[in-house]
């Protein structure tokens, strides 16, 4: 390779790029014949999964190819129903398997470090899960995850690994390689949360990486200061703002009336997977006393479960009871309909719910970084913003958003009330002002600094 | 043409080829499970002396089925054997050295040491010399065969914590099950090991029929460190005669239910 050279790259998330939702053809099934996708059909036969990690690592591998900074692709993925190999354009995505049996198991133990990193309570004793079943199934897991990578390096001579994503941690140490591998963390990093005794652990597997990526600078001074002597680098993560429309106002109003919301009502957008840490009971509580005051209003939640919580996915329930629960808080709060639950929506409603919301709220008690603000921002929608998340650091209070603790449910509703309230040129502006600062999180801006990132590492 | 006279050396040949194969295997796996509570390397190249052994004896037998006097052969390989010893004496002590050094000797690569007047970094632990790097940036190698005779002393910070074991696995071994086997077994131990540290298996290398591990563990105890090492190696073993082959690459191999259709609106959003 020569300075300049396109790269060969491999992927590795949890999440799988793509989801089948048939079994076209018997895909895969006896021929080691990579199933093309560019014969399915988006929407009905599979779907691009969504997520944060997916959202953005496809627009980039996409654009950099394009660019001639990357030429093959792999993407390495767990995917316990599909092929195991398929083929999106230039793209090549390996699936991981993953026995039922064995799910479980990882599943535990990655709520237990999200948890543990989120500093959660009920993540404490992780001492003790080192040792448990639950652990050597995590670690099978990450081993297959590297063993499908290692065999792909047989044929495949890779310029570096980019792994994403703090469930994909221990496959660094676990490939036996002299090629750069970089690890993009996409949750908070607090130094002050991490119980001690994951400490240790944590350190030896960021240690195994060439460099680590994390999405704010708050991190990064918390990744140091929890004494990681390895290279970092802060980016902030990004969308493609042509996976976003502007639908008519034709489609938007029939779109809201689908959902019940009526054609006058002002609507408070809150989008993100149904998740405690996503905070959308302390949206639902701020909500309460403003509803009373503005009966029209209404506070519209988007979001299911993740990849994690999906039925072909890991089958995790977590979702599924923290709807119940946000469920029986609207009712005990006596806010029925005034709270409408959409679950999943395709692009083309969230563009339509977007343009409808006279602004959004991103409640999260903790946040990797929030591109949903971007989403909002990028329909020039003023949000209101937890200061826990890593996108805070973008916003200045009063100009391009508000801030606000999350446990501060009485500020939130002022904030709310605030914006209700505004003859419209408040909420214009914070939109302008929000639109501008999106374009530090586009994959334009973006694939320049991750080009860097790749030719440092790979010194080319 | 009768060729009765050719075909019944020429099966008493095949048969004696297999019955060697097949008593050199047995003996592979008798000394192997003999051995299962030593260290896997030694485990394995006690097996695979039994096996050559074995060949040997077959090669002579056969030598004398096709008419030849094997006293010939005997004595050459005895001749070559002593001329390998006598001009090879110091490579095959430092080989040795270097064989025993990764199985008895108490440091490896990425270690301090001290050895004599030297002191320095292990960075390098080839088949005849230990590569230190000093202090003051320079390279110092130490014949291995040196290590046998010497006193070297580990200046690691709590070097004692650490044992690291090596492991050959057969190349066709599903990794993934073994380490999972091993993490298992090793969980039983969990009140003699440090507890921050689960046991971590290191890939050294691979080739199409072996790969190479490290398996390490932090005990908690020093006095305990040989127990362990006895108990560990046996727990290696065990999982390692337990792991499965690498399953076949076809869907369908027991990786979950096939793909199903969500009902509308309850795709998995971020």
């Amino acid at each position: 390779m020569t300075p300049g050279d396109p790269l060969t790259l491999c992927i590795n998330t949890q999440t799988p790029l793509v989801q089948l939702l048939t079994n076209p053809g018997g895909a895969d099934s006896a021929t080691s014949r990579p199933t093309e996708l560019s014969e399915l059909k988006e929407g009905v036969d599979y779907r691009i999964s969504p997520g944060g990690v997916t959202r953005m690592v496809l627009p980039l591998v996409r654009r950099l190819q394009a660019e001639h900074v990357l030429d093959d692709v792999h993407w390495v993925a767990l995917n316990p129903s599909g092929p195991r190999t398929l083929r999106l354009g230039s793209l090549t995505l390996h699936n991981v398997g993953l026995e039922r049996e064995r799910m479980a198991g990882y599943g535990h133990v990655k709520e237990a470090i999200w948890g543990a990193v989120h500093g959660l309570e009920a993540a404490q004793g992780a001492e003790e899960l080192l040792w448990t079943e639950h652990y050597s199934e995590y670690a099978y897991y990450n081993r297959a995850s590297a063993e499908t990578i290692q065999k792909l390096e047989k044929t495949v001579d890779f310029d570096a690994f980019y792994v994403h994503d703090f469930q994909q941690l221990a496959v660094g140490h676990m490939l036996n390689t002299l090629k750069p591998k970089i690890f993009r963390w996409h949750i908070p990093f607090d130094d002050s949360m991490i119980p001690e005794e994951w400490r240790s652990w944590l350190a030896a597997y960021f240690n195994s990486y060439d460099m680590v990526v994390v999405s704010a600078r708050r991190y990064l001074d918390s990744l140091k200061a929890f004494g990681h002597t390895g290279k970092v680098r802060k980016m902030y993560p990004y969308v493609d703002p042509a996976d976003f429309s502007t639908p008519s106002e034709e489609v938007v109003r029939a779109a809201a009336l689908a959902r019940g919301i009526p054609e006058n009502s002002p609507v408070l957008l809150v989008v993100g997977r149904m998740d405690p840490m996503k905070g959308q009971d302390r949206a639902i509580r701020a909500f309460a006393p403003v509803a009373a005051r503005f009966p029209e209003a209404r506070l519209v939640l988007v979001g299911n479960g993740s990849f994690s919580g999906s039925k072909g996915g890991l089958g995790l329930s977590k979702s599924a009871r923290w709807r119940a629960e946000l469920e029986a808080l609207v009712a005990e709060l006596g806010l029925g309909t005034r709270v409408v639950f959409t679950g999943h929506v395709d692009q083309l409603e969230l563009d339509c719910l977007y343009e409808r919301a006279m602004f959004t709220i991103l409640p999260s008690v903790q946040e990797g970084f929030g591109l949903v603000v971007v989403e909002s921002w990028l329909h020039r929608r003023p949000t209101l913003i937890t200061d826990r998340a890593g996108i805070a650091e973008l916003v200045e209070h009063g100009r391009n958003g508000l801030l606000f603790d999350p446990e501060d449910m009485a500020k939130l509703a002022d904030q709310m009330t605030e914006l209700l309230t505004d003859d419209g040129s408040r909420r214009q502006r914070l939109g302008q002002a929000g639109y501008r600062t999106s374009s530090k999180c586009t994959v334009g801006s973006a694939a320049r600094l991750e080009e860097k990132l790749l030719r440092d590492v790979t010194g080319g | 043409m009768d060729l009765t006279p050719y075909l019944l050396p020429l099966l008493i040949f095949g048969l004696t080829v297999a019955l060697t194969a097949l008593l050199s295997r047995l003996a592979h796996l008798v000394v192997e499970q003999a051995m299962s509570q030593s260290n896997p390397q030694v485990a394995a190249g006690a097996a695979l002396l039994a096996s050559v052994v074995i060949w040997l004896i077959g090669a002579v037998v056969i030598i004398q089925q096709l008419g030849i006097s094997p006293d010939i052969l005997l004595l050459v390989v005895g001749l070559l054997g002593v001329a390998a010893l006598l001009s090879l004496r110091e490579q095959l002590e430092n080989y040795g050295g270097k064989y025993f050094s990764d199985i008895y000797s108490p440091y490896k690569v990425g270690d301090s040491i001290r050895f004599r007047e030297h002191e320095g970094k292990v960075i390098e632990i080839n088949a005849m010399t230990t590569i230190l790097l000093s202090e003051d940036d320079h390279l110092i190698a130490v014949p291995n065969s040196m290590f046998m005779r010497e006193v070297v002393v580990n200046t690691t910070p709590q070097a004692w914590r650490e044992l690291t074991f090596p492991v050959s696995i057969g190349g066709s071994v599903d990794l993934a099950a073994f380490e999972g086997g091993v993490l298992r077994s090793l969980s039983k131990l969990r009140t003699r090991l440090d507890r921050r540290f689960p046991p971590v298996i290191t890939t050294r290398s691979r080739t199409p029929l072996s790969t190479e591990l490290t398996v390490t563990v932090m005990i908690r105890r020093p006095e305990d460190r040989e127990a362990i090492t006895l108990e560990v190696n046996k727990r290696i073993m065990e999982a390692r005669g337990k792991a499965p082959p690498t399953p076949p690459k076809a869907a369908g191999d027991g990786r979950g239910e096939p793909p199903a259709t969500p009902p509308p609106g309850t795709a998995p959003p971020p």
